[in-house]
């Protein structure tokens, strides 16, 4: 007889609860997108309010946390905990989650930038218990 | 209890409840995340909520809310946004100084007066709540008016 209690498949709510993260982010004032970039640049997951390039997202995010991230080893600043570009027409934050993975918001000019960093900041740490899962299932 | 304080009490349990369901252990991680995500937003819209009531009070000019000396919510578009940040986040660090060094405990509140105006900056759990007004005002009075 078979029945019917399927096995929760872990790998997939992870992912839909790392979707519902991003959702949360967006839903911040001024936010228009959110994304987990791999080390190689490419775009894992993403929620934005309209089409954007995210070729162009990923290979940025990592090339300019890169970049950053050397400045700081120059400087003795050890690691890079997150990456503000502050640009006319708004801001590009990034910070790595895990496994080269990192976590990037796009947002407007008006965005209050306290708020952004502040749920930027208290979200990397289930991120990274969520991704250590994701990756090890 | 008077209204301002009642808020303010209201705000410290809120942030209380977030920072417990950050030290939550559960092997169902996402249940974890989930909760934290509900408890923090519960958390920021009723700073925001109470930033908007604060600010249409009669005699004050703003209110806002930082984290880290950044803005996190304001009542109205400031002039100065960045400088009072930086105003916050200098004060708190010497007042803090000032209580370690004098056995004050836990920072609570910084007064700032000037010639004209004058600041009221507010430890909430991980934020400042900030409240200025003309010089004249009495803040506890105009506070409490609001029902």
């Amino acid at each position: 007889m078979s029945s019917n209690i399927h096995p929760l498949d872990t790998r997939k709510s992870q992912s839909g609860e790392i979707d519902a993260i991003l959702r949360n982010l967006m839903s911040i004032q001024g936010v228009t997108a959110a994304a987990i970039v791999d080390s190689d640049g490419l775009v894992t997951h993403i929620q934005r309010e309209s089409e954007v390039n995210t070729d162009a997202i990923g290979a940025s995010v990592q090339v300019v946390f890169g970049a950053a991230a050397r400045a700081a080893q120059h400087v003795g600043h050890h690691s890079t905990n997150m990456v503000i570009c502050e640009n006319t027409e708004g801001f590009i934050l990034s910070t790595p989650v895990e496994a080269g993975f990192m976590l990037a918001l796009i947002t407007q000019r008006d965005a209050l930038l306290g708020r952004v960093r502040f749920e930027l900041k208290e979200t990397i740490p289930v991120l990274k218990k969520l991704f250590s899962h994701y990756l090890n299932h | 209890m008077h209204w301002f304080q009642t808020q303010l009490t209201e705000l410290s349990r809120l942030a209380d409840e977030y920072a417990i369901s950050q030290r939550q252990s559960s092997s169902n991680i996402i249940n974890v995340s989930e909760k934290m995500r509900l408890k923090r937003a519960e958390f920021i819209n009723a700073v925001q909520t109470l930033v908007d009531k604060v600010g249409k009070i009669k005699g004050i000019s703003a209110c806002a809310a930082y984290h880290d000396g950044l803005i996190l919510a304001q009542s109205a578009q400031l002039a100065a946004i960045d400088a009072f940040g930086a105003t916050v986040q200098e004060s708190a660090r010497a007042a803090q100084q000032g209580a370690a060094l004098l056995g004050l405990g836990e920072l609570e509140q910084i007064v700032v007066v000037g010639a004209k105006n004058k600041v009221a900056m507010l430890s909430i759990g991980p934020l400042m709540l900030c409240i200025s007004s003309p010089k004249e005002i009495n803040l506890a009075s105009a506070l409490n008016r609001k029902t």
